[in-house]
C-alpha cells in the first residue's frame, strides 16, 4: 500500500508539473512520423506521469481519478483499435493492415491515408503501453491484490 | 567549433568517471542515489552536445529531454522507497 | 562581427566549470548533506548556463524553445529531487558531520 507523501512541495511540484508531461507524451505520440518517438514511447511518459501522481499523492487519493477497471478497460480498448484498423481494411478488400485503402473510406489521396492510419495505429499502441505500465506498477506496489480488497483487509 | 564542443563533451566524460568513484564506493545508499542523479545532469548535457556535432538537435532535444524527466522520477521514487523503508 | 559564437563559447566554458566544482564537492566533502549541497546547487546553474550556451550557438528556432523548456523543467525539478532525497536520509537517521569540538 503505497501512502502519499506528507510534504507540500513534492506533492505541489508533482501536482503542477503532471499535466505539462501529458501534453509533452501526445506531442511525441502524434509527431512521431517525424522526430524519435511514437505510441511506445509516448505511452511510457504517459504512464510514467501516472505513476508520478501515484508515487506522490498515494493510491487512495488517486484512485479517484483513474480506477483499476479503468485500466483494464484502456488496456483493451489500445489493442481494439489497433485490430479494428486492421480489420477494416481487409473489410475494404485489401491486406491486413493495408492503409491505402482506406482512401475509399475517408475520400482522400491513398497517401494522406497512409499517413492517417499509422496515427490512429500509434494512438492504439500509446494507449495500451500506458495502462499496462499502470497496471504493473499497481500488481508490484499492492503484492498482486486487487485495490478493492486491500481495503477490506486493512479496515 | 566542432572540436571545442568536442572538448566539453571529452571534460563531462571525465567527470561522469569520477563521480562514478562516489557510486561505487559511497558508503551507504544516500550518497549513491545523489552520485546517480549527479551523473544524470551531465548525461542531459552530454546528450545535446552530441546532437550539435551531428548537426541532428531537432532529434536530440526530445530524448533529452524525456531524460530529465525519467531521471526526476527515479530520484524521487527511490527516495521515497528509503523514506518507507523501516517501518511498515 | 558574430558576437554569438564568443558569447556561446563563454557560457559553455562556465557550465564546464561548475560542473568540475559541483564534481570535486561530490567527492571531496565530509558527509551526505553537503555532499548534496554541492551537487543541487553547482549541477542546476551549470545544466543552466550549458542550455544557454548551446541555444545561443544553433540560433532562434523551434529548437531554442525546446530547451527554455528543458530549463525551466531543471529549475522546477532539481531542486524538489535534491529535498526528497535529503529528506529521506534526514527520516533515516543520517548524522550531520560537526567539527570535534562542536560535537554534543
Amino acid at each position: 500500500m503505497i501512502r502519499a507523501y506528507d510534504d507540500i512541495i513534492v506533492k505541489t511540484i508533482a501536482r503542477i508539473l503532471t499535466p505539462f508531461i501529458q501534453i509533452f507524451a501526445l506531442y511525441v505520440i502524434m509527431h512521431g512520423h517525424h522526430s524519435p518517438g511514437g505510441g511506445f514511447q509516448g505511452g511510457v511518459i504517459l504512464g510514467a506521469s501516472l505513476i508520478l501522481l501515484f508515487i506522490t499523492h498515494g493510491l487512495k487519493e488517486t484512485k479517484k481519478r483513474i480506477t483499476e477497471k479503468g485500466i483494464a478497460v484502456l488496456s483493451s480498448l489500445g489493442v481494439l483499435i489497433y485490430s479494428g484498423i486492421g480489420l477494416l481494411c481487409i473489410i475494404l478488400l485489401g491486406n491486413y493492415l493495408d492503409y491505402g485503402k482506406l482512401s475509399k473510406l475517408l475520400h482522400i489521396v491513398p497517401a494522406e491515408a497512409r499517413s492517417l492510419g499509422i496515427l490512429g495505429i500509434e494512438i492504439g499502441v500509446g494507449i495500451t503501453v500506458m495502462a499496462v505500465m499502470v497496471s504493473i506498477f499497481l500488481n508490484i506496489s499492492t503484492g498482486g491484490t486487487l485495490l478493492e480488497d486491500e481495503e477490506d483487509n486493512t479496515r | 567549433m566542432d572540436g571545442f564542443f568536442l572538448s566539453i563533451g571529452v571534460g563531462l566524460c571525465i567527470l561522469v568517471f569520477l563521480a562514478l568513484y562516489r557510486v561505487v564506493f559511497g558508503p551507504g545508499i544516500f550518497n549513491r542515489v545523489a552520485a546517480v542523479s549527479a551523473i544524470g545532469n551531465k548525461t542531459l548535457i552530454m546528450l545535446l552536445i552530441m546532437g550539435v556535432i551531428y548537426k541532428r538537435i531537432e532529434m536530440f532535444i526530445d530524448i533529452s529531454l524525456v531524460y530529465a524527466l525519467l531521471n526526476f522520477i527515479c530520484t524521487l521514487a527511490i527516495s521515497k522507497y528509503l523514506e518507507m523503508e523501516g517501518d511498515k | 562581427m558574430n558576437l554569438t559564437t564568443p558569447l556561446s563559447i563563454l557560457f559553455m566554458v562556465g557550465g564546464l566549470f561548475f560542473f568540475t566544482t559541483a564534481t570535486i564537492g561530490l567527492l571531496r566533502f565530509p558527509d551526505f548533506f553537503a555532499r548534496l549541497h554541492a551537487t543541487g546547487k553547482g549541477d542546476t546553474l551549470a545544466v543552466l548556463l550549458s542550455l544557454i550556451g548551446i541555444s545561443l550557438y544553433e540560433g532562434f528556432s523551434l529548437t531554442s524553445l525546446k530547451i527554455a523548456f528543458i530549463a525551466v523543467f531543471m529549475f522546477w525539478a532539481q531542486p524538489t529531487a535534491t529535498h526528497a532525497i535529503s529528506r529521506a536520509g534526514l527520516r533515516r537517521g543520517i548524522k550531520p558531520w560537526m567539527k570535534k569540538e562542536n560535537k554534543i
